[in-house]
């Protein structure tokens, strides 16, 4: 057999969208197409893998009731040797890259991680991910491989939609003995405020005009999930500290979420946030330097938005 | 690395009658202590800022005659021949560095109270200074108002002599044409007052007869205050204001635009406590917005941001950016975005220490984020040149990142010490910095006549703009969450140690005042705080504070404004004449005095602390202590004092021998460490010891040049031999 | 305890830069050089369970440009520094890299083996499981806190979205270690000025027993070539009313901070 094979990922009973992701991205190389799922109960999954363009599910069974690294490594290197894919495609995520390297290094197969571009076929496989801290992209290709691991961003390929009936099968893989043991899953503890280890920044300027406004935003920001962050113009006016500052004499931030409600985006400010994976500006004026840095715009009032996000946030 | 093309319109050069101006960046007419006897001085601050890109400067206020002197507040004087030789010091300088050279003709008229010269001042009605209370003018009548004419015009022909290039008829800050202007100072009845073309007559002659004397050659300027903010018992933008542009604007080449006088001054040099940046537009933003002139704009709000300046051009609010403090805080301003490293410039914090120090009368201006300012002459300093120290070769260790500390780092890293480090007990840089730019509230609403209470966050650039440039020097590790014992600093390994631990508040009262504690005064109670434990202690402050104040700075009525905008019933406690005193000097004084009665601020002056107890503090009368009274209270602030944190100096000085074993040399002792300080004295005192590093004796300052006439000199000898070209300053 | 630590001297890219002639490569005189910030926590994690009585081995694979970083690590408190590079190492990936340093640790039989998640230049996140897959080491990776020592360590591995978990691994292990586990120390002047004191060897491939072809073959795959992205596209801009524009965002949102 050949073609792709994607490593679906599950967590605590449920399918992380992640896969679907996958999937998506597997269908645009072409040939058959063939979902792992490595699980205690495989089966579970069933109904959210059943999408259109998957020809097979193979189906892994673990004892261990939790992902454990070593168990998960032998059963895709059981799976790459039964199905001898050419390209075996999963998430640039926490579990992924707790298995996959070695994966790829004991068995000699090609190997690319953060994926976010790939083309060609499945036997003539390029891929492109970013290179120097984002500063450039690289384009590799992988001759002489015969199977090659590909961990893709997530959020960087369109979900796999539609419906379909994959062939459904148990596979049988000798998986050895976990090498880890799980203890407990618990929720982190959030310590004092640091932007700069949040994943997500709910950022505002001076275009929230009062200081009396920042507690919306701040209810706002509590709701999304998000940490607030500020622009210099607030902390100069002294409505905020400046530990809450994004900008090149405050705080240089790295987020994969940065939404910026009210922000122009002088000069300063974009150095301190423009590493942000994915940066989401709302402002009135069209012409607002932060529209050039960010990856999705918005000329709205930041008001209605910010209403209209409160009240879908439920 | 290259201008970014956005900021190319403020490259652009613009016509001033016969003179071109080669970018937008203009240093308006300021004070720096200097005048026309400290030649110096003069020429080497303005000139460098003309080093550093600054298209035009000019000097401060000059006087054009004997009965104009503000003694002891330090003018220039273009008076005679000797004047002109001393002010072409500074023509030479700027010319050097392709800049034009601004003189601001001045005649104060009654506010300006002539202690030196004793001559009378004049003025168009009699009616005494709102500035200098007991100064009465002399009437002027027709022949006095020839003469003061003519003045105008023997002083720009000197000018024209010492090669100034625009010439202005000074008629702001309520300056002797302003008060012909306007109904608030003259109530003249004959052709010069009236109806407005009268009361514009004086301005208007003035003008025609000055630009008849060197309109050719230079640009006529006129700095005017289009809006006197008094309402309709004065000038008003709308009405007299952008009516008297149209009217004169034939006769001028350049347009300064203000708002408010010299009797608060500080509505037009706005502090960051109360204005933000570029606060002036809705005023003087007028005239070119209302099409009521052909020429030029030059206009200020302490911009600091080249976005913002770009912004003004591009609207057409102004021509020109206009700065004061922004050239001082950053002489290199204008270099700095042409070099495309925008982030290297070092943004004014609007403290007004630069200008305390003139209204205190007789200082040379000293400034908060530049060290340099006032001192490119005296002691040959270059805000950005900085030669390799003689002793480069050594380690240093840095104990304490506040202003003292931060700077000293900063400039030992720039003068290439192999080794800086820089330790902090605290998880970020900034010392005393960080709590203090979170003083102050910040409601932003209530307009406090035209300003707004904003808290001190600006000043936090003190730390930021340090922070950028110790993140660049490769030779500075900076470590935070780090405290360092006497053993530890033993066993560092520098052979330069430079303690700079900071201050803290006297907990038992210990006061300025009376030499000793206050009964009953103790922080380490819940319900009494210190200051900084204001910001960032746990202690709940109930309803009724009672702040006592001592040290006469901003500490205690900040303190007040802020527990008082959060609600609390404030009683603000200071045995001086007024509280804060020094926050008239820094002009801040009116629109606190506004904030703290808007805020029902119950304020005691001449007023002690007697004792302290639980629920209550006794207070008496400095004058007579039968006068008494008792406060209830729910928590008391005292801030009376500070004391040094020199524990850790005191015992690494306590054991030579040891030293000696670990190879330091030295161990110097910086800022408030030293002595409480201001900020700004801090940020002198760490850059002082850094520039001196190698000089025999580091902790003793070395001498600067005094700019003195030596006794039995017969001719200048004296003075061109003490022209210097300093090592760290380009030479021309 | 005695712990490996391999550590990176990672590139900073100037903000004007070329390309160097092939295409693959940025051209070095815009190149900054400093010590991995993953590497500041492993080394810390590496110091505190090896304690006083421990050892601590630092080994890179890089040229003369790593020594600096070898050394600040030396300064902390590593006993010894290891150094490997030749020629033919200019382009290897990270299981390339790998595949070099399993025959470091290999040499070194530590009790543990502690890498940074990623480095900050190239991102891979591979080469410290990718170690792991060549030595068939226990590993966890993404570790944000490490106890224990005897034997086993229990370990918190930081997941998505805020969760942790928990587990528990017996040595010789490799984890990978995330920024924020610990607060690394400094080295004060004196120990900066004695790392160079301290035994820092240089090898070759030869030295370790390995030959070009070996790492060649290890490698996970072929740079064709680096493109500036296209800078001033722009944003993808959102329409519609303020609530489809919320409904965009809310989307936006989930899909970037889930999976």
């Amino acid at each position: 057999m050949s073609g792709v094979l994607v490593v679906a990922e599950a967590r605590r009973g449920e399918l992380r969208d992640v896969s679907l992701e996958l999937i998506g991205a597997a269908r645009s190389l072409g040939g058959p197409l063939s979902v792992a799922v490595i699980d205690h109960d495989p089966s579970r999954y069933r109904d959210r893998l059943s999408v259109e363009g998957v020809d097979a599910v193979l189906a892994v069974a673990t004892p261990n009731e939790h992902f454990e690294p070593h168990v998960a490594a032998r059963a895709l290197e059981g799976l790459i040797a039964s199905e001898q894919p050419d390209v075996v495609v999963l998430g640039h995520t926490i579990d992924s890259l707790g298995f996959a390297p070695a994966v790829a290094a004991r068995g000699g197969h090609g190997f690319a991680s953060d994926v976010t571009r790939v083309s060609g076929g499945a036997d003539s496989l390029v891929v492109g991910r970013s290179a120097y801290g984002g500063k450039l992209e690289a384009e590799l290709d992988f001759p002489g491989k015969d199977t090659v691991l590909l961990l893709l961003r997530a959020g960087a390929f369109e979900p796999a939609g539609g419906s379909g009936s994959p062939e459904w099968r148990d596979v049988q893989v000798e998986l050895g003995e976990p090498r880890s043991e799980h203890v407990d899953f618990r929720e982190a503890a959030t310590g004092d405020v640091d932007i700069t280890k949040a994943d997500f920044l709910l950022s505002v300027g001076r275009g929230i005009e009062d200081k009396d406004n920042l507690e919306q935003f701040e209810g706002l920001a509590d709701k999304m999930g998000a940490i607030l962050s500020v622009s210099r113009p607030l902390v100069d006016a002294g409505w905020v500290t400046n530990a809450r500052q994004v900008g090149q004499s405050g705080k240089t931030v790295k987020p994969k979420v940065y939404l910026a409600l009210g922000i122009s985006g002088a000069v300063q400010h974009l150095a301190g946030m423009r590493g942000a994976d994915t940066i989401i500006a709302v402002n009135t004026d069209p012409e607002a330097p932060i529209f050039s840095v960010a990856h999705y715009g918005a000329v709205a009032d930041l008001f209605d938005v910010a209403d209209q996000l409160e009240q879908q946030s439920g | 690395m290259a201008r970014d093309p956005k900021y190319d319109i403020l490259f652009e050069p613009i016509q001033l009658g016969p003179k071109t101006l080669k970018n937008r960046f203009y240093q308006v007419p300021h004070c720096i202590g200097a005048g026309s006897e400290k030649p110096g001085m003069q020429a080497y601050h303005r000139g460098i800022k003309a080093e550093g890109g600054w298209g035009a400067c000019c000097t401060e206020y000059c006087s054009i005659h004997p009965e104009s002197d503000d003694t002891s507040r330090v003018s220039a004087r273009i008076w005679d021949e000797g004047d002109v030789r001393n002010l072409k010091a500074m023509t030479d300088r700027l010319h050097h560095f392709g800049a034009l050279a601004g003189i601001e003709l001045w005649y104060g008229g009654p506010h300006a109270p002539c202690m030196e010269s004793r001559a009378t001042p004049r003025g168009p009605s009699q009616i005494p200074s709102d500035f200098e209370l007991n100064i009465h003018p002399r009437y002027m009548d027709k022949d006095d108002i020839n003469e003061v004419q003519q003045m105008y015009v023997d002083a720009a022909l000197r000018a024209r002599d010492a090669g100034f290039d625009i010439v202005y008829v000074y008629g702001a800050h309520a300056y002797l044409p302003f008060q012909f202007l306007s109904p608030f100072y003259n109530r003249r009845t004959d052709e010069y007052g009236g109806s407005f073309e009268n009361r514009a007559r004086f301005w208007k002659e003035s003008l025609e007869k000055v630009r008849e004397a060197v309109g050719d050659d230079c640009a006529i300027a006129s700095r005017f205050a289009v809006d006197h903010l008094l309402g309709a018992t004065s000038i008003q933008v709308g009405e007299d204001g952008v009516r008297f542009v149209e009217y004169v604007d034939d006769l001028v080449d350049l347009w300064d635009l203000t708002v408010g006088d010299i009797a608060e001054w500080g509505q037009n040099a706005g502090p960051s406590r109360f204005f933000e940046e570029n606060h002036e537009k809705p005023f003087t933003g007028q005239v070119k917005a209302g099409n009521h002139t052909n020429k030029p704009v030059v206009g200020v709000g302490r911009v600091t941001n080249p976005d913002t300046m770009v912004a003004i051009i591009q609207s057409g609010q102004f021509d020109i950016i206009g700065a004061a403090r922004p050239s001082i805080s950053d002489p290199f301003l204008p270099k700095k975005i042409e070099e495309g490293r925008p982030e290297d410039i070092r943004e004014c914090i609007g403290c007004n220490q630069c200008i305390s120090r003139w209204e205190i009368g007789g200082p040379p201006m000293v400034c908060t984020q530049n060290a340099t300012a006032g001192e490119e002459y005296r002691r040959g300093w270059h805000p950005e040149n900085y030669s390799k120290a003689g002793n480069a070769d050594k380690g240093v260790l840095v104990v304490g990142a506040g202003p003292a500390g931060m700077e000293c780092a900063m400039v030992l890293g720039k003068r290439q010490m192999s080794a800086v480090h820089l330790v902090e007990t605290d998880s970020d840089i900034g010392g005393c910095v960080n709590w203090i730019s979170k003083l102050g509230h910040s409601d932003g609403k209530e307009n406090l006549f035209r300003g707004t209470a904003r808290g001190l966050g600006e000043w936090a650039r003190i730390v930021n703009y340090r922070q950028v440039q110790l993140h660049k020097l490769k030779n500075v590790e900076v470590h935070l969450n780090s405290r360092l014992s006497a053993a530890d600093v033993l066993e560092y390994g520098a052979e330069i140690v430079v303690i700079a631990t900071g201050c803290h508040f006297a907990t038992d009262g210990l006061n300025a005042a009376t030499h000793a504690p206050i009964p009953g005064a103790d922080t380490s109670l819940d319900w009494q705080l210190t200051p900084d434990e204001v910001v960032l202690g746990d202690k709940q402050i109930g309803q009724r504070v009672l702040v006592l104040e001592n040290e006469g700075y901003y500490m205690g009525a900040t303190i007040a404004q802020k527990l008082a905008g959060e609600g609390k019933d404030v009683t603000l406690v200071t045995q001086a004449a007024d509280v804060a005193g020094y926050m008239h000097y820094t002009l801040e004084a009116p629109m606190l005095h506004r904030d703290l009665h808007r805020l029902n601020v119950d304020i005691r002056t001449y007023t002690m602390v007697d004792s302290i107890e639980p629920g209550a503090v006794s207070l008496y009368n400095v004058w007579d202590d039968r006068h008494k009274d008792k406060v209830e209270v729910d928590s008391v602030v005292l801030c009376t004092q500070r004391l040094s944190n020199d524990s850790l100096y005191r015992e690494l000085k306590a054991d030579p021998a040891a030293l000696e074993r670990e190879g330091i040399e030295a161990v110097y002792l910086i800022g408030d460490a030293q002595a409480p300080r201001m900020i700004v004295d801090s940020v002198f005192d760490g850059h002082r010891l850094a520039r001196e590093i190698d000089s025999p004796n580091p902790a003793m300052p070395l001498p600067f040049i005094r700019e003195r006439r030596l006794w039995g000199d017969t001719g200048n000898g004296d003075f061109e031999s003490q022209l210097l070209a300093p090592s760290d300053m380009v030479t021309a | 305890m005695k712990v490996v630590v391999p550590v990176k001297q990672v590139a900073v890219v100037d903000e004007d830069f070329e390309l160097a002639d092939d295409g693959t490569a940025v051209d070095p005189d815009f190149l900054e050089w400093s010590l991995n910030e993953w590497d500041e926590f492993s080394v810390e994690a590496a110091l505190q369970l090896a304690g006083d009585d421990g050892e601590v081995v630092v080994v890179t694979v890089g040229d003369d440009e790593a020594t600096e970083g070898l050394l600040t690590c030396l300064a902390k408190g590593a006993g010894r520094g290891i150094r490997v590079w030749e020629q033919s190492l200019t382009s290897a990936d990270a299981l390339a890299v790998a595949r070099v340093l399993a025959a470091v640790v290999e040499r070194e039989s530590p009790d543990l083996v502690l890498c940074g998640v990623q480095s900050s230049d190239a991102v891979n996140s591979a080469t410290g499981i990718g170690l792991a897959g060549f030595l068939d080491l226990p590993h966890v990776a993404v570790a944000r806190a490490i106890s224990g020592g005897e034997g086993s360590l229990t370990v918190e591995r930081e997941l998505e979205g805020g969760l942790v978990e928990v587990v528990r691994i017996g040595l010789p292990a490799l984890l990978t270690v995330q920024t924020g586990i610990n607060e690394p120390r400094y080295a004060n002047l004196r120990a900066i000025k004695q790392a160079r004191e301290k035994p820092l060897e240089v090898l070759d491939l030869a030295g370790l027993g390995l030959s070009g072809d070996d790492v060649a073959g290890a490698s996970g795959g072929r740079l064709r070539k680096l493109a500036v992205p296209e800078a001033g596209e722009g944003a993808e801009m959102l329409t519609g009313s303020a609530a489809e524009v919320a409904t965009r965002i809310r989307e936006i949102v989930q899909d970037r901070l889930s999976a």
